[in-house]
């Protein structure tokens, strides 16, 4: 009943407009709300006003709630396009009856990546890229250490690669929620809160989301975890670094969308067509934006050594819940907060002594026991998989200052106590003094 | 002799110290001077991302530290125009709009200050876009009329001469009395290390200085920064740039760039929307950019270029050497000499160069000696690799041959070199 009404408001303020002519008239503007960066933006707006010369394409810069403020707006705020990295926005949109449908030409545009879907069925909104999410590695540092490269997912829990790591903070780096979804995913929602918990416990955390590359760029980390995009821009540009896709990650799609209330109809189709033709697919591989086509024919003009997703390994790609991936990441902001964050120093420690009991207790069953019963309680997370996909339980989470600040607190105390046993096994495995 | 040790560790100190720097030359013009202390670095970092950071019309939950877009504005970024801290590029053929450039507009007479007296209806430049609510004021399109000049071996070159007009205009026409002025977005590396060349040592160069309005002190002083060196420092040169290009105010100039008679424009004016912290940030950034280090030192044609640069009169305006007094990022660098090839003062350029708009001292035919460091790898990085105050010049060729003025007889000069000491000028130009 409430998305009926909310439908039915949408498309009062919205004023469909009929079918599509066939180009973009003279002397219009055509407004397209994004949150992709200027390098990119500008690049496509030379590009397409040269190909359109009576067309000019204003940006309005909305990231990911803002833009849904403003094309709640009446008329939506004036925009003819929605064009952005932001999966759930475009679901959320397009169930609000925010979209046109647009035509693509299939042939050329599958809408899926492997079982994965991209874009909207019903054709209200199109995948424009795809971002891989993975490691970035500073090979040669990497060999110096005497490490190979990891391959999974898991292999950066070795011990190996402790103190190598830098990994983003999922509640400042926007990337970094979809990343670690992708990780639980994988590997399930207990057993993977408890990875990234071993891997996260001698990293160094980041809070923006190019720091990651930088700090392996730097070499003050020889890995990270990282989106794509960032590690291929450094590479391209002389960086001594490679971006690994582990075995069972993703490629999330951004999309494109005509608003419903475009008044500019023929415009914005000639604009989204120039974004999903190969010349529009082929600018975001161009050496500061090297991102990936959502058309497969586009990587003819990849640069060399460059992944394409749709020739990858079936063994790479997850079969991602975009569903239930798109509602998640402010849960998964707010346990990482309070499970790698908070206390980050103190967990260091605990993973310290972890592993180097394990190497003293190796072939002592009872000792080796004991210290995976210390690793669960130390990568424990007080949240149930059920309940983390359950649409309505993941929808208390939406906006950090409604939470219930009981739950956070219970939530809190649940990690310490386990933390706190942790701690006594592993202490009870040491010599008495 | 105890101060002679000590100046020797100086000389020595500061003569280890780099001011370039020699990463990719993709990566030329976003590096920072070495050794930054981790303050200033993380300064550096902070600005680096406020440089790039497209700013939005508020309010915002996503970016509340970037809402002041407007109400009337050329882009939403500094990197929209300065790619990848280089220079503009001139307008395509195919629309001729200038989208790294603004077009600056005056009328006859002077402000309160000196500086040039802004258009009563479009104010100091002609800003295309506007907020909702706000119409863009029009845009500034460029056409150009080709035309051959020749050399004195007999070769031609082919110039193009541009035309300003205008379109679209929102708010009335121009007007006959208008002064134009079209500007390409320049590069804005090694900017911090001309601001640390004392004022006298410019002073001591062979062309005029422009005195200029200084907002801050309030005090007639030695404009060194912009096309016509009509900016005291970067401070202000940032801060000016904010509020005409993206419409964003500051404590220096906290009000927005609308006519009195742009009502809805001027009800968008609140109040200052750049922090200090944040203009801060960005100054420490564009401060500690360095310039890339030359390359192909020890090539033959470079060395014989040098010479011709110095003998057909180049380095009268690009002056090529200049020392480093005070600066502050990094001590380390006090008492360096650098290679900017400028002397950061006007020189008449000529009827074919001129806007025909005075900027304070600057008269219609001036212009600054651009600096020329990083000239090789203009256009290496994504960058524009248009040259001369407008982006006219696609060559550097072009560019000397559009010299005039005061310059005239290096340009003259040039046209009359045989072809292998032209080529090897511009080896010259591209070790740069």
């Amino acid at each position: 009943m409430i998305r009926a009404v909310a439908v039915a408001a949408f498309a009062s303020l919205f004023s469909i407009l009929g079918a599509a002519p066939s180009g973009a008239s003279a002397n219009e503007t055509i407004v397209v709300v994004t949150s992709f960066p200027e390098e990119l933006t500008t690049r496509y707006e030379r590009e397409f006003e040269r190909n359109h010369p009576q067309s000019h394409v204003r940006f309005i810069w909305k990231q990911s709630r803002d833009a849904l403020a403003e094309l709640a707006k009446p008329e939506q705020g004036g925009a003819d396009v929605y064009w952005a990295p932001a999966p759930a926005n475009f679901a959320h949109l397009r169930d609000r009856g925010a979209f046109r449908k647009i035509t693509v030409d299939r042939a050329v545009l599958p809408g899926r990546l492997g079982q994965q879907q991209l874009s909207d069925p019903a054709g209200l909104y199109e995948a424009y890229d795809v971002a891989g999410y993975g490691i970035v590695a500073n090979p040669s540092a990497l060999a110096a250490a005497g490490l190979s490269l990891p391959r999974r997912w898991r292999d950066l829990a070795s011990p190996e690669y402790a103190r190598q790591l830098a990994m983003p903070i999922a509640s400042k780096v926007g990337f970094s929620p979809a990343l670690y979804d992708i990780l639980l995913q994988s590997e399930g929602w207990d057993a993977g809160w408890r990875l990234l918990g071993e891997i996260a416990g001698e990293a160094t955390l980041l809070d923006s989301g190019f720091a990651p590359t930088a700090s392996v760029r730097e070499g003050k980390a020889a890995l990270a975890l990282t989106i794509d995009f960032f590690a291929e821009i450094a590479k391209a540009n002389g960086a001594a670094v490679e971006m690994i896709y582990p075995q069972r990650t993703a490629f999330l799609p951004a999309h494109v969308a005509m608003t419903a209330a475009s008044k500019h109809v023929a415009g914005a189709q000639a604009f989204i067509d120039f974004l999903l033709s190969t010349e529009g697919q082929r600018l975001m591989m161009e050496r500061d934006s090297r991102r990936h086509p959502a058309r497969p024919d586009a990587y003819q003009s990849a640069p060399q050594g460059f992944a394409n997703p749709f020739a990858l390994p079936a063994s790479t790609i997850l079969d991602y819940d975009s569903e239930v991936g798109r509602r998640r990441p402010p849960l998964i902001a707010l346990l990482f907060d309070l499970a790698i964050v908070e206390g980050h120093a103190e967990s260091a420690e605990l993973w310290r002594k972890i592993h180097d009991a394990e190497k003293q207790f190796a072939g002592n069953a009872k000792a080796i026991a004991a210290l995976g019963e210390a690793k669960r309680l130390a990568g424990f997370i007080p949240v149930s998989e059920s309940d983390a996909r359950a649409t309505a339980f993941l929808e208390r989470f939406l906006r950090r200052d409604a939470i219930d600040p009981q739950q956070i607190a219970q939530w809190r105390e649940e990690i310490g106590a386990a933390r706190r046993q942790a701690r006594e096994l592993v202490k009870s495995l040491e010599p008495a003094p | 002799m105890k101060r002679f040790g000590v100046l020797l560790c100086a000389v020595l100190l500061a003569g280890a110290a780099r001011y370039e720097t020699s990463g990719p030359d993709t990566e030329a013009f976003i590096q920072p001077v070495e050794g930054l202390d981790g303050e200033h670095a993380a300064s550096f970092r902070q600005g680096s991302g406020i440089f790039r950071q497209a700013w939005v019309i508020g309010p915002s939950q996503d970016h509340p530290d970037f809402i002041g877009l407007g109400p009337l504005y050329n882009r939403l970024s500094c990197i929209a125009c300065h790619v990848k801290n280089g220079r503009g590029a001139a307008p395509d053929r195919e629309n001729g709009v200038a989208r790294t450039m603004a077009a600056r507009l005056s009328v006859e007479g002077r402000d309160a200050h000196g500086g040039p007296r802004v258009h009563p209806e479009y104010g100091a430049q002609l800003n295309p876009e506007g907020v909702p609510g706000v119409a863009g004021e029009g845009q500034a399109v460029v056409e150009y009329a080709e035309f051959d000049v020749a050399l004195s071996d007999g070769a031609t070159v082919r110039l193009r001469r541009p035309t300003l007009s205008f379109r679209n205009l929102a708010y009335g026409p121009l007007g006959p009395e208008t002064k134009t002025s079209l500007r390409n977005a320049p590069p804005v590396f090694g900017l911090g290390l001309l601001e640390a060349v004392t004022e006298s040592e410019i002073l001591a160069g062979k062309g005029r200085p422009n005195f200029v309005f200084s907002v801050e002190t309030g005090q007639r002083t030695l404009g060194r920064f912009g096309l016509k060196a009509n900016q005291p420092n970067l401070k202000q040169q940032i801060a000016n740039a904010f509020v005409e290009d993206i419409g964003v105010t500051s404590s220096l100039f906290p009000v927005e760039s609308c006519a009195p008679s742009h009502s809805e424009c001027r009800r968008g004016a609140s109040t200052p929307e750049l922090t200090d912290a944040q203009l801060d940030a960005v100054v420490a950034y564009i401060r500690a950019l360095a310039p890339p280090a030359r390359r192909d030192l020890e090539n033959p044609r470079v060395k014989d270029g040098d010479v011709l640069f110095h003998e057909i009169g180049c380095s009268n305006c690009h002056r090529d050497a200049l020392h480093v007094a005070d600066f502050s990022l990094q001590p380390a660098l006090n008492g360096v000499e650098i290679h900017p090839y400028t002397d950061l003062l006007l020189h008449d350029m000529g009827d074919g160069l001129a806007d025909g708009r005075d900027d304070f001292e600057a008269g219609p035919r001036d212009w600054r000696t651009p600096p020329l460091w990083g000239l090789g790898l203009a256009g290496k990085g994504g960058d524009g690799a248009d040259f001369l105050h407008d982006g006219r010049a696609r060559t550097l060729v072009e560019a000397i041959l559009w010299h005039g003025g005061e310059a005239q007889s290096s340009a003259d000069a040039f046209r009359n070199l045989p072809e292998p000491q032209r080529d090897a000028l511009l080896a010259f130009l591209n070790s740069l």
